[in-house]
């Protein structure tokens, strides 16, 4: 029996959606399979007011042992570092945060805005808020760059926006079977086994990016997304393409470009109309290029991709 | 559009190139937003208005620019069809032109 508790920050709740829509295995499978005992989560627990409180203090004191401690959304540090804007539970949340996550075995922050900050820390980020170990990029955030928890690992980033349903309940299973210490982090702390390979990975559309054949309007069904709609997909990390949404689909393959949101930049480019969707040039060249490939080498490729397109590559392939 | 009606244009357009017909090529868009812009002019064109079209897209007949671009490298070229690709252009072309929305 591993004691779970989820807390909600400066969020807009995508996260606990999408852990509520997990399959494989499910929200109910952490229970009934996995011994998982969930003490308290924003959309399903019954506690209020005093009961709440006694609670999230017990487990603060260690009357209630926590194994794993679940945080969604940004820590709000407004106004002027007092996070009175987000008051829970009698206090501002981030006393909890603090509280909690030094006693908890694990910490596990779940999307962009409890990883990286996310949206709410875009600049001028008024709600002064932070990732639980990394504001953006920097290392550091809310916690500190030491901050390890009890299981001397630091916090476990699980990042997106939101994550995918069963990279939560996969992590939060693993972490709850004795196998936390196998986790493999990368440098930004995101579990290896779904972000060392890029979304790319699995793309339907592969083909028409060896090929340098583009995709010039949404929903398009044939292209590569890459090369004139902003898509981020050769330079971000996440599984979308090998584990789908929906058990069926992602955004590349219904013609959506990605948005690179599993990365700290997200939201990404100066947010100036009409730049999101749009790939940045520098004289007609992307300005961010596939990662590892330089501007040499992606104007010989593409010189020789283009040569040796095949007719098919330039067709609707995809009859439905 | 009938591969022979592209044949066709194709040859009106390359008749256009070589009698001079003056465009502008400069300003290169350095960057994408630059280039909005110029789709925009060119969305802003009637439809049948070819001349027009190949004047603000900076069309050539030949390699451009110390870096000698071409159709040929272009995101937008299909190489099979001969045919820019770009919505706003979508004309045929040979893949030593050139013009200004040029991206690779």
């Amino acid at each position: 029996m591993a004691n779970l508790l989820w807390l909600q920050g400066g969020a807009c709740s995508g996260n606990t959606m999408s852990f509520l829509n997990a399959e494989e295995p499910s929200a109910c499978d952490l229970v009934t399979d996995f011994g998982i005992n969930v003490l308290w989560h924003p959309s399903l627990g019954v506690e209020l007011g005093d009961n709440l409180q006694r609670l999230l203090n017990d487990c603060v004191s260690g009357n209630t042992p926590l194994d794993i401690f679940v945080f969604e959304g940004s820590v709000v540090n407004a106004p002027n570092g007092t996070g009175e804007w987000n008051r829970f539970a009698g206090k501002p949340m981030k006393q909890w945060v603090k509280a909690l996550s030094g006693v908890a075995t694990f910490v596990v922050a779940i999307g962009d805005c409890a990883t990286w900050g996310g949206i709410p820390a875009t600049a001028p980020n008024p709600s002064e808020s932070q990732g639980l170990q990394f504001l953006k990029r920097n290392h550091g955030g809310f916690l500190g760059k030491e901050f390890r928890s009890k299981a001397g690992l630091p916090v476990i980033n699980i990042p997106g926006c939101p994550a995918h349903p069963d990279w939560i309940t996969q992590i939060v299973v693993a972490v709850a079977t004795g196998r936390g210490g196998e986790i493999g982090l990368d440098e930004l702390q995101r579990p290896k086994t779904f972000f060392q390979s890029f979304t790319q990975t699995g793309c339907t559309r592969n083909m028409h990016f060896a090929y340098k054949v583009s995709a010039t309007e949404f929903g398009q069904r044939k292209g590569c997304l890459y090369y004139d709609l902003g898509c981020r997909g050769p330079m971000t990390h996440s599984p979308c393409n090998r584990i789908l949404w929906n058990r069926q689909s992602s955004k590349t393959r219904s013609g959506m470009p990605c948005l690179g949101c599993t990365e700290p930049e997200f939201p990404f480019f100066d947010l100036a109309p009409g730049t999101v969707f749009k790939t940045q040039t520098v004289m007609g060249i992307p300005k961010d290029l596939p990662t590892g490939v330089d501007k040499k080498g992606y104007i010989a490729l593409t010189g020789a991709a283009k040569n040796a397109a095949p007719a098919w590559a330039e067709q609707d392939m995809f009859i439905v | 559009m009938r591969p022979e009606e592209e044949d066709r244009l194709l040859g009106k357009i390359a008749h256009l190139l070589e009698s001079g017909l003056k465009t502008q090529v400069e300003p290169f868009p350095e960057t994408h937003i630059e280039f909005a812009k110029i789709l925009d002019e060119l969305r802003a064109l009637p439809q049948e208005d070819l001349r027009a079209k190949l004047v603000i897209g900076g069309f050539t007949n030949t390699p451009y620019g110390p870096d000698q671009m071409r159709c040929l490298e272009c995101m937008y070229y299909l190489v099979h069809r001969k045919w820019c690709d770009l919505p706003e252009l979508a004309v045929p072309v040979e893949p030593d032109w050139w013009c200004r929305l040029w991206r690779i």
